[in-house]
């Protein structure tokens, strides 16, 4: 942990992202600074912070339990924390190219792109830069994967039956949360989708209403008619400020938004929230500069979004291709694919937690949990919370 | 000390003055200084250049920024107000000074590097910007010396590419040594508030804090000149991760 990181001369992955907070955008800053200057006050950071050009911040390498490594790049967009919203799509696609651009002049092989940065390919893949031999994912698959485990997971550590739930899913329409609608929608008893486009969550419900599954839809969270007692909220929100009204008692709410979905203002009383999507790298993972727990603010060592770690996984495989790409495409076919392919890398579901720390009473049992799921078989659904936390 | 261009030898089309017309007239001065340093470094430099032909080119140079204060004044004169000049002000005799010690060691790329780099990416970026608001003639004259600016940036870029493919780690150390100087000083000079008193070319009080009476403001100028700055040695080839630390540890 924390050794350094050889002069890159080959990079086989990059990863693009940005900053969710102005906390973690002042904490880079000052990082970038050392200690023998002083910290920038917050409005100069604001003032400075747009007018970087796109980046490499860092230089990475991610190392296999199976003994492969992938050395690679962070390339920061420097999306302002504040101008995440559709107002500003333009100028943030125009920054995430620039990023691109830079990974394709860097020469990686694969480039991850996280946060909003995927919505270059989702839907605007003709904006990269022409001619070049990189290739660019997404990363969604992963992600889907990571919070269906930590659906799973949760259950199992709640005592919870998935196959006698109401899922509902915010952001239904979006990649994300379409992909986690495919994986979960069979083994649920009902599911209720909630996004701004009705028209998508049509098409969604029509399609998941083929394969026998329960659906409802609204474009507002008050309409359903039923209380959720397991959410997932995976809307492109600015800011955390999603108050989601009516869930059941003790519902299980998995906020996978970056930023975060859900309002701090919340009132949830009794319900089970943590973060999902991430996973953890069990082999290694270095930085050059030394941004660890900057980069990846998390409570746990080596924690990182599964949309970044997809590239990973894929570069320590090396299989370079575009993986996830466009919009609604993910398939639990093409998600346990991707799971398999980071487990036998040592990339596993990250250990469950919110915004006031660890949800699993300090019990490490996450690499054991995702050996044992691996060796299962798929279909099985009813796993107990012996199944995740090394009850041998 | 006097003015470097009388402006008595300038046409006069003076129109009445206008309640922003004295924030104008800092903004001007400032780059009228701007260009008139910049026309002594180009003179300066044709004294160290070997060949005739660079010597023939800096002078040039020089004589193309000498025009550029010309048209300051010209456009003061056009809102009814002077433009004063001040090539001692401490800011500005500061990086005349880190210009004159590459002169003192022959150093042709270091004097590139500071004039060509560092303050022509302050000049091409911060005269852009003020060309977007600045009304009628005068934003068309920041702007279009802006554009002939970049184009001087241009010219010398090739040079320094070909220097820096010989021993990329000695010229990327040069620029080092050369921005903690000069970026510095500039760093200084575009802070929000000047920190360290007047800066000896404004006519009044600091005219930071009107330049939102002109659409501007300091923090506008400063982010765009250091993005112009990164994207220039960008061009140059220098790693992305290296100069964003250099321009985060310059000083607010």
């Amino acid at each position: 942990m924390g050794d350094s990181v050889a002069s890159v001369t080959d990079v086989d992955f990059a990863l693009v992202g940005h900053q969710e907070s102005w906390r973690a955008a002042a904490d880079v800053i000052a990082h970038l600074r050392g200690p023998e200057h002083t910290p920038l006050p917050d409005d100069e950071i604001k003032d400075i912070l747009p007018w970087i050009p796109p980046r490499t911040v860092c230089h990475v390498e991610v190392r296999s339990i199976a003994g492969a490594r992938a050395r690679g790049l962070y390339i920061d967009s420097f999306i302002p924390p504040d101008r995440l919203e559709a107002v500003h799509v333009r100028e943030n696609i125009a920054r995430v190219r620039g990023a691109a651009a830079c990974a394709i002049k860097a020469g990686a092989k694969i480039v991850s792109l996280g946060g909003f940065s995927s919505i270059l390919i989702e839907g605007n893949f003709d904006q990269l830069p022409e001619k070049h031999d990189t290739v660019f994912t997404t990363g969604n698959s992963l992600t889907v994967g990571f919070i269906v485990q930590g659906i799973r997971k949760m259950c199992a550590l709640e005592g919870r039956n998935l196959r006698r739930s109401t899922l509902l899913i915010v952001g239904a329409t979006g990649d994300v949360g379409s992909g986690c609608a495919r994986c979960l929608a069979p083994i649920v008893r009902r599911v209720l989708l909630s996004a701004r486009n009705v028209e998508r969550l049509r098409k969604l419900a029509a399609e998941l209403e083929a394969h026998g599954t329960q659906v409802e839809i609204a474009t507002d969270l008050q309409q359903f008619s039923a209380e959720a007692d397991i959410v997932i909220c995976a809307a492109s929100l600015g800011s955390p400020s999603l108050l989601l009204g009516r869930v059941a008692p003790h519902a299980i709410v998995c906020d996978a938004g970056y930023p975060k979905n859900l309002s701090p203002g919340a009132e949830m009383p009794g319900a089970k929230v943590f973060f999902g999507g991430l996973g953890q790298i069990t082999g290694g993972l270095s930085f050059a500069p030394d941004f660890h727990g900057i980069l990846n603010r998390h409570p746990f060592p080596d924690v990182v979004h599964g949309c970044l770690l997809e590239g990973m996984a894929l570069a320590l495989e090396d299989r370079f291709e575009p993986f996830s790409q466009g919009r609604g495409f993910i398939t639990q076919e093409r998600v346990e694919e991707i799971e398999a392919i980071a487990a036998r890398h040592g990339i596993y579901l990250a250990p469950l937690y919110n915004a006031d720390g660890p949800v699993e009473n300090g019990l490490d049992c996450q690499a054991e949990m995702i050996g044992r799921m691996s060796a299962r078989d798929k279909d099985q659904v009813e796993l107990t919370a012996a199944d995740f936390c090394g009850a041998s | 000390m006097e003015p470097v261009v009388s402006l008595n030898s300038l046409a006069t089309e003076c129109s009445s003055l206008s309640p922003t017309a004295p924030i104008w007239q800092d903004v001007l001065a400032q780059a009228m200084t701007g260009e008139l340093i910049a026309a002594m470094n180009y003179a300066s430099l044709s004294e160290i250049c070997d060949d005739p032909e660079e010597i023939a080119d800096a002078l040039e140079h020089a004589q193309i920024e000498r025009g550029h204060a010309a048209r300051f004044a010209a456009e003061g004169r056009r809102i009814g107000v002077d433009v004063p000049n001040n090539v001692e002000a401490k800011h500005w005799k500061r990086l005349r000074e880190a210009f004159m010690r590459c002169i003192a060691e022959h150093d042709f790329i270091g004097c590139l590097i500071v004039q060509e780099i560092m303050l022509e990416s302050f000049a091409v970026a911060s005269y852009a910007r003020v060309g977007k608001v600045a009304p009628g003639s005068l934003g068309k004259t920041f702007a279009a010396i802006a554009a002939e600016e970049e184009e001087h940036v241009d010219h010398a870029m090739a040079i320094l590419r070909a220097e820096r493919a010989l021993d990329a780690q000695r010229f990327d150390d040069k620029v080092y040594r050369l921005h903690l100087d000069v970026m510095t000083t500039l760093a200084k000079m575009l802070a929000k508030e000047c920190k360290d008193g007047h800066c000896e070319v404004c006519h009044g009080n600091c005219v930071k804090p009107s330049l939102f009476d002109i659409s501007l403001s300091a923090a506008e100028l400063r982010g765009a000149s250091l993005q112009q700055y990164l994207k220039t040695l960008d061009m140059l080839g220098l790693p992305g991760e290296v100069t964003l630390t250099w321009v985060t540890q310059l000083p607010v």
